[in-house]
């Protein structure tokens, strides 16, 4: 099994690509509302994406105001589906020892 | 590194289905449009009865000056329909109106077609459609209150058309399904809207921007379910996500 991705295993930076993953573009303030992050929270993330090619940032101004939209790369696509396989794979795994210690559980054994 | 299984909806991955249903139901610039539509209208209808009065108490000076009311009313209609500094225009209120939330757009299903010829030839059949329902009530071939669903015969199948076409999402079938419903009850015999006399017009503005409206409305309030769940979900699949930090996100 191939080693899980560390760029995306990060819940925030995972976050942020799965939702870029399924929509066209989406800008900083949308992101920000969305994940409660803070700006500069986001920030860092979004330059470790950037840097990794998972995501194409343009920036932007609206009269004065700058505005940064972010859209999902092919590179960070691929990878995110890579990722979730390899989740997949490790829970399909990790399953039925989850069953057994529940099991134990309830019958209130160590 | 420890790996929470989640399942359900809980699962990171239905993030993308509410950012999808978000993306798609947002309706504001349907709302900005919708604004700007009713106004010109009410001024087109205001400019109509003047001209009318002053046609019957003989006041050529106010005829004139009314009937190019109307006209200047109809060519800023057609004009912000169709230039792009309309389109900016929406472009700016609908940003202000989203400010809190930001901007997010799913565009992956395309329209059916690229070519645009059907919708002109369509919109400009529509005009037509009316302008000739118009000259019927003019000539006695039809009563007023029959306009209504004389108009719906055309505006329903192509409102649906469009909707299917430009692919504007579940929300926006509510407009022309509850005005072919209009139709239909009228027909029926149900009595829905009784407006007379010079007020008779409104049977048909009233449904067609009333249901339009309706429609938008939906699609905002189904935005804001959307938007709920998906903020939720994000901070739920943070919660399940939270595995150690990366090595590499370490101090």
């Amino acid at each position: 099994m191939s080693e899980l991705d560390r760029t995306i295993h990060e819940p925030a930076r995972l976050r942020i690509l799965t939702i870029l993953s399924g929509i066209d573009v989406a800008d900083f303030s949308f992101l920000c509302n969305t994940l409660g992050l803070t700006k500069g929270n986001l920030s860092s993330h979004m330059d470790r994406l950037e840097k990794a090619g998972y995501v194409e940032v343009n920036k932007t101004f609206n009269g004065k105001v700058p505005h940064t939209e972010f859209r999902i790369s092919t590179e960070g696509r691929d990878a995110l589906d890579a990722y979730w396989s390899s989740i997949d794979a490790i829970r399909s795994m990790a399953l039925p020892e989850d069953d057994q210690a529940e099991d134990q559980g309830r019958n209130g054994k160590t | 590194m420890s790996i929470q299984p989640v399942a359900g909806n809980e699962d990171p991955r239905a993030l993308v289905l509410w950012t999808r249903r978000y993306a798609k139901s947002r309706t504001m610039s349907f709302l900005v449009q919708w604004v700007i539509i009713v106004i010109m209208v009410l001024l087109i209808g205001l400019a109509a009865t003047v001209t009318n009065r002053a046609y019957v108490e003989g006041n050529a000076l106010r005829y004139w000056a009314s009937v190019s009311a109307m006209v200047a009313a109809i060519l800023v209609l057609v004009w912000f329909s169709t230039s792009n500094w309309g389109g900016r225009l929406i472009w700016r209120v609908t940003s202000w109106l989203y400010r809190h939330e930001g901007y997010v757009a799913y565009s992956e299903e395309r329209p059916l077609s690229t070519r645009r010829w059907w919708m002109t030839v369509l919109g400009g059949g529509l005009v037509v459609y009316h302008l000739a329902g118009a000259l019927l009530v003019s000539f006695h071939y039809l009563e007023l209150r029959h306009m209504q669903p004389f108009s719906a015969l055309y505006m329903a199948p192509f409102l649906m058309f469009m909707v299917y076409w430009q692919r504007l999402g579940f929300w926006a079938w509510i407009w022309p399904v509850l005005y072919a419903l209009h139709a239909v009850l009228l027909l029926s015999g149900v009595a829905l809207l009784q407006f007379q006399g010079e007020w008779q017009l409104l049977n048909m503005v009233i449904p067609v921007l009333g249901y339009g409206l309706i429609s938008i409305l939906a699609g905002h309030l189904y935005s804001r379910f959307a938007l709920y769940k998906l903020k939720k979900l994000a901070r739920v699949a943070a919660d399940s996500t939270d595995a150690e930090p990366a090595k590499d996100d370490r101090p």
